[in-house]
């Protein structure tokens, strides 16, 4: 029996959305439809229900008819639910007791017949109401937040990320597994398209963060568990030996990428020729000036790219996004080191296409640097040299390059160690193994746990501006649950009805983000509201018809399709 | 909105722009989000679907225009610009012209009767569409715009115009909400902001400055940008790839049209044409299946997340490709030809088409320059603003306080703008912080 009070008096507002849904579906008829629904006090259409004088209608009759739930007909919550929930809030409605009806994504838009299209609305109005009759108040819910940030990594992603937390004027804590900051670009000796030394600005860059007071430098260090939430994370971190807490609101994670091994291109006949070294070698021995190979300068230099990437055979179908500009910047060193050297870079598909890379990729081949289209097959020898097997896809045939030094311009790979930090932080990865990105286009540095961001190569490889823009659009994520000081808990969690509950633990392993554990004292599970997203994964798992998902109880959804399957 | 906290102004309200916006709004610091178009949105607004998950691009866009419109942080300021900015780094005024659209905003409530009347309803040209439909005097640019309030054009109104508009003004009439009035005049308004984000974009270079390619003279020949609204399921055709009535057999893509072309064009990679047109060549085969698609390219720039594996599923579709740059767009009875130099054949060849789509190069916008001198801001060789490292500073500019988001640093695609406006807002954040501090 439904007490007085929580008697159902629904409104129902059926939107014309312009003539996206009039035009398909008659609104009128559903409105006077609606009228005569178990429940209904008031049905009213209007031309746009989202507009002011749309949601003063609503507001104004919560207000004067009484009425405690409401049903909004137009597009799909996704655009306005909020909207429509602040209405009915305003109108003293609680607003987890609206409901909406998506009659123009499902029905306006797909639909052509306005006959059929006005029946159909009528019965996804039917559904919401019989929903909404069903649906109890619940409350907003707030979550403090731990002022601080741990970035994982220490390379230009981690630091660049860590200063804008720092700068803000919150603390930032970075573990670093090495023993020094700087990561992979430390060992860069010069950046294109400009040919500028790297420790000119990753200098400063390190002695900004080292000298920061609110940034603690953690190296030889690693995380070894993650417990809590977005806000509210517990962090343990090894260091000598000696684990130490810290307590932060949100984690970037910029561990990086490794270099592809080109052992595993034994074609290549790298480790087996002394003149076969990869780009990252050339780069330190660019850094010393000592190009000598078997005893001299070589006479001749190639090139060879994608070693390790678009390679469908090898796993690595993706493109390593730097090697083309790697390979102009080292080419041209080599020319300006070894002027009488003959420099020739192989290549499907020169990518310059950052900020002055093409204009750089031009001047690589002002300066003498040969570019020569193909598929680079072997690497053999022959007497004191090197031969590459190539074919010319110009020229339509296979033919022999001689040469001194052959550099191959390895592509990036995750990291060995990703799927301990995916593990640790429960982060899905994308088909190519690095982590994967909330949404590619508009979510490029959120991942599905709240609270943690990417940052840099360990999302996808990129150079060195683009990780950098990345590191700093992590670093607003991260503070804006920092700057806030709350965070926004989600009230349409799961609960447990602790009678049913067997304790079989099944909801414990379904769950992808640690919300239900067991109670080791009672044996049942119990449901970390904070954890909870309210996916309803536990709920269907649950044997013993335990757990149910608020706002989405057996009672609701039953009633719910009750009236569609009529 | 708080008045209590320091505030940033931002300036263009496309992708980059609303994201910016959206994170130091929801770090609780005021927003001033200025536009100059009627809606905001941008460039994306006018997408159908995007590489490499042709997810539809209104329909990941507008909830986030959605929330622009309706933030508490975010004061919204459409059909405006930002006339001057002086003082610095943590204290800028700004002065922003507010243009008058004839309609009241508190008022309009976006219902299109207004443009229903219009005389010239049906006969101004859709610049929103590309030019492909044709719209009235009074129009919303299109149909999910925020905010959804109309505004007249002031070059197509038949009364701003010629002063006269028949007897009586259809529009007025016809508006149920009395909105409409052509009284308004332009307003000026001061505000006090820390910090300033640039977002304002970018053009396309006119294709008919490549006169080889016959954009302008045959009429299947399109710019990318036009093939969008083409494809696109609100645009003039509701998504279906005909012209003139009739769906092409064979369709050919170019590449780098003014891009990288040091000599007629300009000398930078656009970035982002290789993997639109890949997109175009997949949306082709999805709605025409016995189409032959051809794309002419010089080098397939597939570089970000998922792009190579878009351009290999692509061209195991059935896209042929073609490396080598054509010369020449002619008519040869009812068909087009190209005629490109295949340089792995290592001859010419000509290609016959219904359809040409030209992938035009990225520009800065037409009124760069002019801004850049308004707001005091250093331009690269190319024009794109200049940021003040290429490498570690790549979202400051070279005025204090002034930050870069999206395509006005360079050409860029989605997530790369969505990555550097957010990097533009976490520096913003700092300036805004540091002024609350003080």
């Amino acid at each position: 029996m439904m007490s007085e009070k929580s008697k159902p008096r629904i409104g129902v507002y059926v939107c014309h959305c312009g003539t996206n849904i009039a035009a398909t579906v008659d609104v009128e008829a559903v409105a006077e439809y609606a009228q005569n629904l178990p429940g209904v006090v008031q049905a009213r259409h209007y031309t746009y229900m989202c507009s002011d004088p749309g949601q003063t209608l609503i507001k104004e009759d919560c207000r004067a008819l009484g009425l405690n739930r409401v049903v909004v007909a137009s597009c799909s919550p996704r655009m306005h639910e909020p909207t429509f929930r602040a209405a009915a809030q305003e109108g003293g409605v609680n607003s987890y007791r609206t409901e909406m009806a998506n009659i123009r994504e499902q029905c306006s838009w797909v639909h052509h017949d306005k006959e059929a299209a006005t029946r159909k609305a009528k019965v996804l109005v039917a559904s919401a109401v019989a929903k909404v009759t069903h649906l109890e108040p619940l409350e907003e819910r707030e979550a403090g937040v731990h002022p601080g940030t741990l970035v994982i990594g220490g390379g230009v992603a981690g630091l660049s990320a860590a200063l804008d937390v720092a700068e803000a004027g919150f603390p930032a804590y970075i573990v670093e597994k090495s023993d020094r900051l700087g990561g992979h670009v430390a060992e860069l000796g010069h950046t294109f398209p400009d040919l500028e030394p790297t420790a000119d600005w990753l200098a400063p860059l390190i002695r900004r963060v080292e000298e920061h007071p609110a940034i603690t430098v953690m190296l030889d260090a690693q995380v070894e568990e993650v417990a809590g939430f977005v806000g509210n994370f517990e962090v343990t971190v090894l260091q000598g030996g000696q684990a130490q807490q810290i307590d932060v609101g949100t984690i970037v994670i910029a561990t990086g990428y490794q270099l592809f091994d080109p052992s595993r291109k034994p074609e290549f006949g790298y480790g087996r020729y002394p003149g076969v070294l990869t780009t990252w070698e050339l780069e330190q021995r660019l850094a010393t000036g000592d190009l000598v190979v078997a005893g001299r300068a070589p006479q001749d230099v190639a090139f060879i790219k994608c070693v390790g990437s678009r390679d469908i055979q090898l796993g690595n179908p993706y493109c390593s996004r730097v090697c083309c500009m790697v390979a102009a910047k080292q080419a041209q060193m080599v020319r300006q080191a070894l002027p009488e050297t003959r420099v020739t870079v192989f290549y499907i598909d020169v990518r310059a296409f950052g900020k002055r890379g093409e204009e750089f990729y031009d001047e690589a081949r002002e300066a003498g640097v040969r570019y020569r289209r193909g598929n680079v097959s072997e690497v053999y020898r022959r007497g004191e040299r090197l031969v590459l097997r190539v074919e010319d896809t110009f020229l339509r045939r296979t033919v022999e390059h001689e040469t001194d030094m052959v550099v191959l311009a390895v592509g990036m790979e995750p990291r060995d160690d990703t799927g301990v930090i995916s593990a640790l932080l429960k982060l899905p990865r994308s088909a190519d193994g690095f982590f994967l990105e909330a949404h590619p286009k508009l979510g490029p540095v959120d991942t599905t746990t709240n609270g943690v961001f990417l940052a840099g190569c360990c999302q996808a490889p990129k150079d060195i501006p683009d990780t950098v823009a990345q590191a700093k659009a992590a670093a607003s994520s991260a503070l804006i649950p920092l700057i806030r000081g709350t965070v926004p808990v989600i009230s349409e969690t799961a609960i447990v009805d602790a009678e049913l509950c067997a304790g079989c633990g099944m909801c414990v392993d379904v769950c992808p983000y640690g919300a239900p554990a067991l109670d080791p004292l009672w044996g049942v599970s119990r449901i970390n509201a904070v954890l909870c997203k309210g996916c309803g994964a536990c709920a269907v798992t649950c044997p013993s018809k335990a757990i149910c998902l608020q706002q989405f109880t057996p009672e609701q959804i039953m009633a719910q399709v009750d009236v569609l399957t009529v | 909105m708080s008045s209590d906290k320091p505030a940033a102004l931002i300036i263009g309200a496309g992708i980059a722009g609303i994201q910016a916006a959206l994170d130091i709004a929801d770090a609780g610091y005021p927003v001033y989000l200025v536009e100059r178009e009627p809606s905001v949105g941008g460039r994306m607004a006018q997408l159908d679907k995007t590489f490499p998950t042709l997810d539809c691009s209104s329909c990941i866009l507008t909830p986030k225009m959605v929330d622009v419109g309706q933030h508490p942080n975010i004061r919204l300021m459409t059909y405006a610009e930002v006339v001057s900015v002086s003082g610095e780094k943590g204290a800028f005024r700004a002065l922003v012209r507010k243009k008058p659209r004839y309609v009241d905003e508190e008022k309009c409530t976006g219902c299109g009767a207004c443009a229903e009347a219009c005389r010239m309803h049906g006969r101004i040209i859709d610049t929103f569409n590309q030019g492909l439909g044709m719209r009235a005097s009074i129009y919303v640019p299109f149909p999910q715009a925020v905010p959804l309030i109309y505004t007249v054009d002031p070059e197509a109104c038949l009364y701003l115009t010629r002063g006269k508009c028949g007897n009586t003004f259809k529009c007025k009439d016809a508006c149920p909400a009395d909105a409409i009035d052509f009284e308004q005049k332009e307003k000026l308004v001061e505000l006090d902001v820390a910090t300033v984000i640039v977002a304002t974009g970018f053009d396309l270079v006119d294709p008919a400055t490549k006169p080889e390619f016959g954009y302008g003279v045959y009429p299947n020949v399109l710019t990318g940008l036009e093939f969008e609204r083409l494809s696109s399921a609100s645009g003039p055709t509701a998504g279906k790839i005909v012209l003139d009535g009739k769906e092409p057999e064979d369709v050919v893509f170019i590449h780098c049209v003014g891009s990288r072309d040091p000599h007629g064009g300009i000398p930078y990679c656009s970035r982002i044409c290789c993997m639109y047109t890949a997109k175009h060549a997949h949306l082709v085969r999805d709605r025409l299946p016995d189409a032959r698609i051809t794309v002419f390219y010089i080098d397939m720039r597939a570089f970000g997340k998922g792009y190579e594996e878009f351009y290999d599923r692509v061209k195991h579709e059935g896209v042929l490709y073609r490396r080598g740059e054509p010369s020449e767009v002619y008519r040869r009875g009812e068909k087009l030809v190209v005629r490109a130099e295949d340089t792995l054949l290592r001859r010419t060849v000509e290609v016959e088409a219904d359809m040409v789509v030209l992938a035009t190069a990225v520009v800065p916008r037409a009124d760069e320059a002019q801004l850049a001198e308004s707001l005091s801001l250093e331009r690269s060789p190319e024009g794109f603003f200049r940021e003040a490292h290429p490498k570690i500073r790549p979202v400051e500019s070279s005025r204090a306080g002034f930050f870069l988001a999206g395509c006005c640093q360079g050409p860029k695609d989605i997530p790369d703008t969505v990555a550097q406006a957010k990097a533009a807002a976490a520096s913003a954040m700092v300036v805004l912080a540091a002024a609350n501090r003080a």
